[in-house]
């Protein structure tokens, strides 16, 4: 019985931590929201963050979208993640293949060498990159944006790919060339459809950290209609310091398509960072 | 014959030219850029290391480095220690687990910039959580956390790990997750109690996910700059200046090029001091 009573109090303690924790968690949040809804009288009226307004301001809401460019954002930033992440995945898979299934001289070397881009600093190539930019006019394009993205993906989406294509069974490879199949064929064909879990896993979390880039898009696009959101979410910042309720409805949009993607894929970012410690 | 030698090559072709432009080329083309002087523009003189005796001199650029270096101590003791209580409390089996999981990891997918821009009104003095809440409660009280140079880089830090907690969560849940229930219960027929069987025996056997953790918060650390960029900008009086966001501001402010990138290079270096290790621990794995 004693046991019992001691199992039941360690799991009411366990859910009392846990359910403080998860209010602290969400204040942010709700502060952001408790925010959002007022319009610029409530505050000029002392209205106290906790207080429900007579009306709430939805319209900040839609005027953040439109007047706000925060529309227009999301939909740059769209783009870009269209263009890179499949490009980035598809060019290092080849890579991951070359250095996993192939018989490339000093595969560990090359891969070690290839690994570096994760960890060195965007700050290293901001100057480099912004005066070759300039020379050829690459500033304030969407192909600009994204190749120096994937330059700088290329590591960890080998990283995955190479701990992928590594556990596949040789004896597939094999079967391939001896009926007859190129190196190509044997990659995209074979391969490639098998990796299918590393690469939707990849998908998910390299479109949200190309999303959520802020250092090298705001040195690359300095034009309003071309910004993605963290840079846009800047700039709208500093175009509406003083008008609370309409800013936090404008943060609060550009966090929703993200934890919508969040919620339906959640499964992809705790394999895909299980995944990433093998 | 000649097609298999080539083949590997032409695979890694497109993936090494673009990291080769964006990478490899740019960190020698700074190297070079930190050696000169000037606005970028046309008029670049050759100035050898002058302006790496100039940062010796800087007392903004010892802030800015001994921030960044609170920011590592910080990172790797609060962040892991934090993570991995949170990481031990999910691994039981309790009901409600798997919302609670992805509960905590939420505020990692948000980007940094919203994260620093929605803890602006958790320390705004007039309208914030923190003193609109003391008022609620009666307290009359004003923080001002945020615009005081003594604890504005404690109260970034806090922004910064609501949202720092998640990965390393997941990645410590992985690592809890590999170790064989035989091996606890083995330890506690033995006699261990809890306490014991965590620092003895489930610790040593998620070494390498500790390495994995602690390096990737580590580089992450070095190169904090968004969530710096989005609540303060280095402010109050560069009290939460790091060196990423003083080179940006040397560099994109103030046009001394030369002289900022002198800065990324020394980020650079000190990352060599985890690169290396890191680079040779991956080498020997594989």
């Amino acid at each position: 019985m004693e046991g019992k009573a001691k199992k039941h109090a360690k799991s009411t303690l366990r859910y009392l931590v846990l359910i403080i924790l998860a209010v602290l968690w969400i204040v942010p949040i709700v502060t952001l929201f408790l925010t959002a809804i007022k319009a610029k009288s409530d505050f000029i009226s002392g209205l106290g963050l906790f207080e429900i307004p007579e009306r709430l301001a939805w319209e900040n809401f839609a005027n953040a979208m439109t007047q706000g460019r925060l529309f227009l954002y999301m939909k740059n930033d769209l783009i870009i993640c269209l263009l890179k992440v499949p490009l980035g995945i598809f060019i290092s898979s080849m890579a991951a293949f070359a250095l996993t299934r192939t018989k490339l001289k000093h595969a560990t070397a090359w891969f070690v060498f290839l690994l570096l881009g994760m960890m060195l600093p965007m700050q290293i190539a901001l100057v480099p990159i912004s005066i070759i930019y300039n020379k050829l006019g690459l500033i304030n394009t969407y192909f600009g944006l994204f190749y120096i993205y994937i330059g700088f993906g290329v590591s960890f989406m080998i990283l995955i790919m190479h701990g992928f294509m590594k556990g596949i069974d040789f004896a597939i490879d094999e079967a391939a060339y001896i009926d007859g199949a190129n190196k190509w064929q044997n990659f995209f064909h074979i391969i490639l459809p098998i990796c299918k879990p590393a690469i939707a896993t990849l998908f998910i979390t390299d479109f949200l950290s190309t999303w959520n880039e802020y250092l090298l898009a705001s040195v690359i696009i300095n034009d309003n209609k071309l910004k993605t959101v963290p840079v846009g979410l800047m700039t709208f910042v500093g175009e509406h310091g003083t008008d609370y309720g309409y800013l936090c409805a404008g943060v609060l949009i550009s966090v929703i398509p993200v934890m919508a993607v969040y919620l339906i894929f959640q499964r992809y970012f705790v394999e895909g960072m299980a995944g990433a410690v093998k | 014959m000649k097609e298999n030698k080539t083949a590997p090559y032409l695979f890694m072709l497109p993936a090494l030219i673009i990291y080769l432009s964006v990478i490899i080329f740019p960190v020698f083309y700074s190297l070079w850029i930190s050696f000169q002087s000037g606005t970028g523009i046309g008029s670049m003189e050759f100035v050898g290391l002058k302006n790496y005796a100039q940062l010796i001199h800087d007392e903004v650029f010892w802030m800015s480095f001994r921030h960044t270096i609170i920011w590592i101590v910080l990172t790797v003791l609060v962040t892991t220690t934090v993570s991995l209580m949170l990481a031990v409390l999910m691994n039981q089996k309790f009901r409600g687990r798997t919302f609670f999981r992805a509960f905590f990891y939420f505020p990692s997918v948000i980007s940094a910039i919203a994260v620093a821009i929605i803890w602006r009104w958790i320390y705004n003095p007039q309208i914030g959580f923190i003193n609109q809440f003391a008022k609620m409660l009666g307290l009359d009280f004003t923080q001002t956390w945020i615009s005081t140079p003594n604890t504005a880089l404690i109260a970034l830090f806090i922004a910064a790990l609501w949202q720092a907690i998640g990965q390393p969560m997941i990645l410590f849940l992985a690592g809890l997750g590999g170790i064989s229930p035989d091996v606890l219960e083995a330890a506690s027929i033995d006699g261990a109690n809890g306490v014991q069987t965590f620092f003895h025996i489930t610790i040593p056997l998620m070494k390498d996910t500790f390495i994995m953790v602690i390096s990737t918060l580590l580089i992450a650390a070095m190169k904090v700059y968004d969530i710096v960029k989005g609540l303060t900008d280095g402010g109050p009086n560069n009290a939460t200046q790091v060196l990423a966001s003083y080179m940006y501001n040397q560099v994109f402010q103030y046009n001394n090029v030369g002289y900022g990138t002198a800065i990324a290079i020394i980020m650079v270096l000190m990352m060599l001091l985890v690169i290396i290790p890191y680079m040779s621990f991956t080498a020997k794995k594989e």
